[in-house]
C-alpha cells in the first residue's frame, strides 16, 4: 500500500498565532537562563541540600517521552506492522526533538554555561554517569535523525536496520538515565531497579503522549484516522502502565520492608508534599485510573473508546511527570543518616528534611524549552512530509 | 538512485561523527580519577577529630576556614557555604540529655563518589589523598553534590567578592566547592587553617597528618584508640577519623 505523506498547510491564523506565542515563551526562557547565568543560581529555588530541581525533572521527563515515541515508530520499523506506518515518521521526529529538549534542559541548568561546550571534550570522565549519558543522548539524536531520513526516502532495508539500532539505543539511553540516580549512594536513590523501572515509565508516558499528538494532529488537519490502530496502541499503553506500576510497587515495598531505608521511605510515603504527589498524582490518577479506563472491556462505539484512550493518555503523561519529580526531589530532601543514633539539632546550614519550590525563573526556563520543542515540531510538520494524508486501519501486512 | 547515494553518504558521515565523538571515551580511561591509588605514594593526608577536646560553643575552626578560603556567609541557611561546619547532636537512643558538638567536613574518601560522578574530572583525588575541586574547570552540574553521601559539598549560588586572604583565589558563582584540607598550606609545609586555629584556642581537637607514616601523631592515635568514620558501610573509605563519637 502506498501512503502519501504531505506537509501541513500552516497558513492559518491560529498557526501563526501559536508560532508567535511559542516564540515569546522561548524568549522568556532564554531571558531567565541568561539571568541565572549572569547573577547565579540563587535565583532558582535550588539550595545546597537540593541542588537539582525542575530543569532536571523536566530533562528526565523528556527522555522518557522520547522513548515512547520511538516505540510507536518501531511498530512499523522493527515489527513491520504496516498499519502503524502512517505514524512512524512523526513519531521518530518527535523522539528526536524530545531528546534535544532533554539535552537543552540539562545544558541550560549548568552553573557555568561558558564551560559546558568545552570542558566535557577536554576532560571527559568515562566513569561518570553524567558524561556517559550526554554521550548516549547525542548519539541517540543522530541515530533518530538518520532513521527519519531513511524513512523519508522510503528505503525499506535501512529503515529496518536503523529502527532496530534506535530501539536498542533507546533502551541504553533510558537505563543510563535511571543509573544517574540509581548508582548514587543515597537512601532513596540507590537501586538497581531504577534503570528498568525508568524504561517502563518511559514507555508508558511516551506512548501516551504520542497517542495525544496523533489524535490532535489528525483532528486539526482534518485528516481521516481509523480508530482501530489507535485502540490497539491504547491496549499497549495499558500493558506499559501495569508494568511501570509493578516496578514502583516492588521498589517502594522493598524500601519499606528493609529497616535500613524504612525511615526515609516512611517520609517518602507519608511525609509531606511529595507523598501527596505519590499517592494522588502517580498511584491514583497516573496508574490506577488510566489502567482501569483502558482495561475495561465494555466498549461502546469506537469514537467513545477513542475518547477514553485520550483521557487515559493525559492522565498517564501527567502521572509520569509526577513520577519524575519523585525520582529527583524526595531523595535529596531526605537527609543522609550521617551518624546512626544521633540527630542533628543545631547547625548553621539546613539539616533534616528540607523543601524545594521552583522560582519563576526556573519555571520560565522550563516552559521555554517546552515551547522550543513545540515550535520546532509544528514547523517541522509544515516543512517536512511527516504526516500522512490519511491513516486507514488495515489488516496485518 | 540519487537518493540512495545521498543516503549512503549521510550514513557514512554520521558513523564518522559518532566515531569521532566516541574517541575521548577510549582515551580518557587512562586518566580516570577513580583509578588513582594513593598507596604507592609516601604522603597520605588524614585528620583525627577528638570530640572529647572539642568545646561545644567554640567555632574557631569554622571562622578560620572562612577567612583562609575567602568564604562569605550571609546567614542564609539554604545557600551559605561551610567547608567545615559544627553541628550539635542529640542522642535518639537514650533519654538522658546527651549532647555532642561535632565538626563536619569533607571526608576525603579514598573512594570518592564525587570524583567518580564529576563528568569532567574537575573533582579528583590528588596522589596525597586530598579530594579537591578545580574551580576553574567546574561547570556547575552539581552531580558531585548529589553523589556525596555526607552533604559535604556546597555550591557558589552567588558571586563572592569577599577576599580577606589575597593568597587564595575567589570563586566565581556557578561552581561547586568543599574542604580541600587547605592543600595550598599543606603544600608549603604549613597546617590547615582549622587545625592552626584549634591549637591557638588551646583545644587541640583537630590533628592532621600523614597516615602512611607509622610514627606520626595521627597514626599513633588511630592505632591506639577506638576511632569511627562516618558511614563506613558505604565503602567510601573516609580519611577523617572521629575519636569519642
Amino acid at each position: 500500500m502506498d501512503i502519501e505523506f504531505k506537509q501541513i498547510e500552516g497558513r492559518s491564523k491560529p498557526f501563526y498565532l501559536l508560532t508567535i506565542a511559542l516564540a515569546a515563551l522561548v524568549l522568556a526562557g532564554a531571558y531567565s537562563t541568561w539571568m541565572m547565568n549572569q547573577h547565579g543560581l540563587y535565583l532558582s529555588g535550588m539550595s545546597n541540600r537540593i541542588p537539582w530541581g525542575l530543569p532536571i525533572v523536566m530533562a528526565v521527563f523528556y527522555i522518557g517521552l522520547s522513548a515512547g515515541s520511538l516505540v510507536i515508530s518501531s511498530l512499523y520499523g522493527v515489527f513491520g506492522k504496516l498499519e502503524y506506518k502512517p505514524f512512524a515518521r512523526v513519531a521518530t521526529f518527535m523522539a528526536m526533538l524530545l531528546m534535544i529538549g532533554a539535552l537543552l534542559s540539562i545544558l541550560t541548568d549548568q552553573g557555568r554555561l561558558d564551560r559546558v561546550m568545552v570542558e566535557p571534550f577536554l576532560h571527559f570522565n568515562p566513569l561518570s554517569m553524567l558524561s556517559i549519558n550526554p554521550f548516549l543522548y547525542s548519539s541517540y539524536i543522530l541515530i533518530c535523525t538518520a532513521y527519519l531520513c531513511v524513512m523519508m526516502v522510503e528505503n525499506e532495508k535501512w529503515t529496518k536496520i536503523l529502527a532496530l539500532i534506535a530501539v536498542l539505543w533507546a533502551i541504553l539511553v533510558h537505563s543510563g538515565t535511571g543509573a544517574i540516580f540509581g548508582f548514587v549512594p543515597r537512601e532513596l536513590y540507590t537501586s538497581s531497579l531504577l534503570p528498568p523501572s525508568f524504561v517502563a515509565a518511559a514507555l508508558s508516558s511516551g506512548t501516551a503522549l504520542m497517542i495525544l499528538v496523533i489524535l490532535v494532529l489528525f483532528r486539526l488537519t482534518k485528516r481521516p484516522l481509523a480508530p482501530k490502530p489507535m485502540l490497539w496502541i491504547g491496549r499497549l499503553l495499558a500493558v506499559f502502565i501495569v508494568v511501570a506500576g509493578y516496578f514502583v510497587f516492588i521498589e517502594n515495598a522493598h524500601r519499606y520492608y528493609v529497616a535500613a531505608s524504612r525511615a526515609a521511605e516512611h517520609d517518602y510515603l507519608f511525609g509531606g508534599f511529595h507523598s501527596v504527589v505519590f499517592w494522588v498524582g502517580l498511584v491514583f490518577l497516573g496508574t490506577i485510573v488510566p489502567a482501569a479506563i483502558l482495561l475495561e472491556r465494555k466498549s461502546g462505539n469506537s469514537r467513545h473508546s477513542i475518547r477514553r484512550v485520550a483521557c487515559a493518555s493525559v492522565m498517564v503523561v501527567l502521572g509520569v511527570l509526577c513520577e519524575r519529580y519523585l525520582i529527583v526531589i524526595p531523595g535529596l530532601s531526605h537527609p543522609p543518616g550521617l551518624i546512626p543514633g544521633w540527630m542533628i539539632t543545631q547547625s548553621a546550614v539546613e539539616e533534616g528534611i528540607v523543601n524545594y519550590c521552583p522560582t519563576s525563573y526556573e519555571i520560565m526556563q522550563s516552559l521555554g524549552v517546552v515551547a522550543l520543542v513545540s515550535l520546532c515540531f509544528i514547523w517541522g510538520l509544515k516543512l517536512l512530509r511527516l504526516l500522512p494524508t490519511e491513516a486507514k486501519g488495515m489488516s496485518h501486512g | 538512485m540519487h537518493r540512495r547515494r545521498f543516503l549512503k553518504a549521510s550514513a557514512i558521515l554520521s558513523a564518522g561523527a559518532a566515531g569521532a565523538y566516541a574517541l575521548p571515551l577510549l582515551t580518557a580511561f587512562k586518566s580516570s580519577p577513580a583509578s588513582a591509588r594513593a598507596a604507592s605514594t609516601k604522603l597520605r593526608w588524614g585528620m583525627v577529630i577528638d570530640l572529647g577536646r572539642c568545646p561545644a560553643n567554640c567555632t574557631a575552626c569554622v571562622d578560620a576556614c572562612k577567612k583562609e578560603n575567602n568564604v562569605n556567609t550571609s546567614g542564609d541557611r539554604r545557600l551559605d557555604i561551610y567547608r567545615i561546619r559544627k553541628v550539635t547532636l542529640e542522642s535518639t537512643l537514650v533519654a538522658a540529655p546527651a549532647q555532642k558538638s561535632v565538626p563536619l567536613l569533607c571526608n576525603h574518601c579514598d573512594n570518592p563518589p564525587c570524583a567518580l560522578a564529576c563528568p569532567i574530572q574537575a573533582t579528583y583525588k590528588r596522589e596525597d589523598g586530598i579530594v579537591i575541586v578545580d574551580p576553574h574547570r567546574c561547570m556547575g552540574c552539581r552531580y558531585c553534590m548529589i553523589a556525596c553521601p555526607y552533604n559535604a559539598r556546597q555550591f557558589n549560588f552567588r558571586e563572592n567578592r569577599h577576599q580577606p586572604n589575597p593568597a587564595y583565589p575567589k570563586r566565581q558563582h556557578g561552581v561547586a566547592e568543599s574542604c580541600d584540607l587547605c592543600a595550598h598550606l599543606l603544600d608549603q609545609g604549613k597546617r590547615p587553617a582549622c587545625v592552626e586555629a584549634c591549637e591557638q584556642s588551646h583545644a587541640n581537637a583537630l590533628i592532621v597528618g600523614n597516615l602512611n607514616d607509622p610514627s606520626s601523631e595521627i597514626a599513633t592515635l588511630i592505632r591506639n584508640h577506638p576511632v569511627r568514620r562516618l558511614r563506613e558501610e558505604l565503602g567510601t573509605e573516609p580519611k577523617v577519623f572521629y575519636l569519642g563519637l
